[in-house]
């Protein structure tokens, strides 16, 4: 039995809900998978250790950084669950304003003044991180392959190549090529090209692509008509904390 | 295949055409181009209403229906003595409207599936299936520069029925083959007639003088300083992404991977074969993650040089001038302009 535990820092439940979506491919695995912690479904306490921690959020108060640290140490092999805990996620965007200001913001003058909040960083800041599962939120596939991989003991084969290439193989338009500000390029693969399938520009939600060319995409989105905000903010939705684009992404 | 005489020319419209359709689709699954968005795939079609014979080109080459971007090899389960079965999808297809570029792709990638070893799964598609070829009158687009390559625009051989655009929407049908001879025998077209002969020559003979892009890879496929160290390759290479486009749009790129997936027992699964890119990072990755290829510029000057003809594939890789890189290129990078910059030095 693989014990698993999934955790919940800032961020919106939605990776632990996909992971929900499973569905009956759960049921496959209850004879192998026991998922002993995961806040959302059971009231069930922390254990002293799991095979398997999937962690969602990005870490954006002082006591998630003790939390953080708490949960990798029960943990043998700690997964950054989606986008906010990968690479700070759409929390991120905060950290180019002043803190006081969004806090204000968010909470008004008078309310909830016991929140402090920090700069809102992916977990890898605090501790070390074994597999990343980009996308807002991961794509079943990848859920289950983590998983599958866990329970065997191999390493999950995750895609580490660019949307272009799922484009590419569904025979889709490219966008890009079209004038439309379309992240693929830079981006990592999973999600099955599920936006731009659609006829939607890619957002950025899987991070960074193994070799990835922000500065050429910010001179493809100049050619294109893209305001230099325009750019910034794409850049910075999802992953602008992730070393490959915080150069570009100006934090 | 044998060489049908000029005996069996014929010129049929786009009417006609349909009952050719009409007659494969008996026996066949028939592809052709379709509309895309902007672009065309090649997809099943059930008559010429769905096609469209003056397509510039498809997103990805007719090569796909033989190799395909994506394919389970066989199926396998591990407990009580590992069992395995292959999986060979087929169906009997003809592929329409395909051009000499396209075409000349499709026989390089058959004597690169057949070469030491033959691939049981490119083979068994191929092998029944029917080509009817389209020569173009010219340059479909800016992109297109077969005519410099040799590789086009006009149709010398492979096909089983070899159409051309003779007069508006009049096409003279050729049979390259018994099987395309009695397919067209079956459509009951009228015979051609000796000025459709002579349009046909006079369509090939002004084709190739139309080209505006030219590329000359003559002595770029040899290992020598001048192209490897050329500056060209960190100047094209600050702007490509990587993202592979170039070469899995490529008729010629036949790289694959082959990974195996797990049912969700843990006990059987699957095979795939996966068109795979060497503009990838992870395609020169080995254990440990060591990479031959680290490098933008290093997978960027791989994939031409493979395209001059110089890398393991040699010829068989070698480009048809489709134009399908330069226009799919999101960076634009060009491979006739890396070439001439290159020529200049060598």
């Amino acid at each position: 039995m693989l014990k698993i535990g999934l955790f919940k820092f800032s961020s919106c439940s939605g990776c632990q809900l996909s992971f929900l979506r499973l569905n009956e491919k759960l049921l496959d695995l209850v004879d192998k998978l026991d998922i002993a912690y995961w806040v959302m479904v059971s009231d069930n306490d922390v254990e002293d250790s799991y095979d398997v921690a999937f962690v969602e959020g990005s870490i954006s108060t002082p006591e998630d950084i003790y939390s953080i640290k708490d949960v990798r140490a029960r943990s043998k092999v700690l997964i950054a669950f989606g986008a906010c805990a990968s690479f700070g996620g759409l929390n991120s965007i905060r950290n180019y304003m002043v803190q006081k200001d969004v806090e204000k913001i968010v909470y008004g003058s008078s309310g909830a003044l016991s929140v402090k909040s920090i700069i809102s960083y992916p977990i890898d800041f605090y501790v070390d991180v074994d597999i990343y599962l980009g996308g807002c939120p991961p794509s079943l596939s990848d859920i289950l392959e983590v998983i599958k991989a866990s329970i065997l003991g191999f390493k999950p084969r995750l895609p580490d190549y660019p949307v272009c290439v799922e484009c590419k193989l569904s025979e889709n338009e490219c966008l890009l090529v079209n004038g439309e500000p379309c992240m693929g390029p830079i981006i990592r693969a999973g999600c099955g090209a599920l936006c731009p399938s659609l006829g939607r520009t890619c957002e950025g939600c899987y991070g960074p692509q193994a070799d990835p060319n922000p500065n050429s995409l910010a001179d493809k989105f100049r050619e294109i008509g893209l305001s230099e905000d325009e750019i910034l903010c794409r850049l910075r939705k999802y992953a602008g904390m992730h070393r490959d684009f915080r150069g570009i992404a100006k934090l | 295949m044998s060489v049908v005489g000029s005996m069996n020319t014929f010129i049929a419209d786009l009417h006609d055409l349909d009952r050719l359709v009409e007659v494969a689709r008996s026996r066949y699954s028939v592809y052709a181009p379709v509309r895309r968005g902007r672009g065309y795939v090649f997809s099943k079609i059930e008559g010429m209403s769905d096609t469209d014979l003056r397509y510039n080109r498809t997103i990805l080459p007719p090569t796909k229906i033989f190799h395909r971007p994506k394919e389970v090899l066989l199926r396998f389960q591990l407990a009580d003595g590992p069992e395995f079965g292959e999986v060979v999808e087929v169906e009997p297809m003809m592929i329409f409207g395909v051009h000499a570029c396209d075409l000349n792709a499709i026989l390089r990638l058959d004597r690169f599936f057949t070469r030491r070893f033959e691939d049981p799964y490119y083979l068994a598609r191929r092998r029944g299936s029917v080509v009817v070829a389209l020569n173009c009158n010219g340059p479909r687009d800016e992109y297109c520069f077969c005519a410099s390559l040799g590789t086009g625009p006009t149709v010398y051989g492979g096909y089983d029925i070899l159409l051309t655009e003779v007069r508006d929407r009049m096409f003279l049908v050729e049979a390259g083959s018994e099987i395309g001879a009695n397919l067209i025998d079956e459509a009951r077209f009228r015979r051609a007639s000796m000025s459709d002969m002579e349009a046909k020559k006079a369509v090939a003979s002004t084709a190739k003088r139309e080209f505006r892009r030219y590329a000359d890879f003559r002595s770029l496929s040899y290992p020598v300083i001048e192209v490897l160290a050329h500056t060209v390759w960190d100047e094209e290479a600050d702007k490509c992404f990587s993202c592979g486009n170039c070469s899995l749009v490529c008729p010629t790129c036949y790289c694959y991977e082959i990974y195996d997936t797990l049912d969700m027992d843990l006990n059987s699964g699957f095979r795939v074969r996966r068109l795979d890119s060497c503009q990838l990072y992870g395609y020169a990755e080995v254990a440990l993650g060591g990479n031959f290829r680290k490098s933008r510029k290093a997978r960027l000057r791989h994939w031409m040089v493979c395209k001059f003809g110089g890398a393991a594939g040699g010829e068989l890789s070698s480009c048809v001038g489709c134009g399908r890189c330069i226009f799919y290129c999101p960076a634009r990078i060009d491979i006739t302009s890396v070439a001439s910059r290159l020529r200049e030095a060598v």
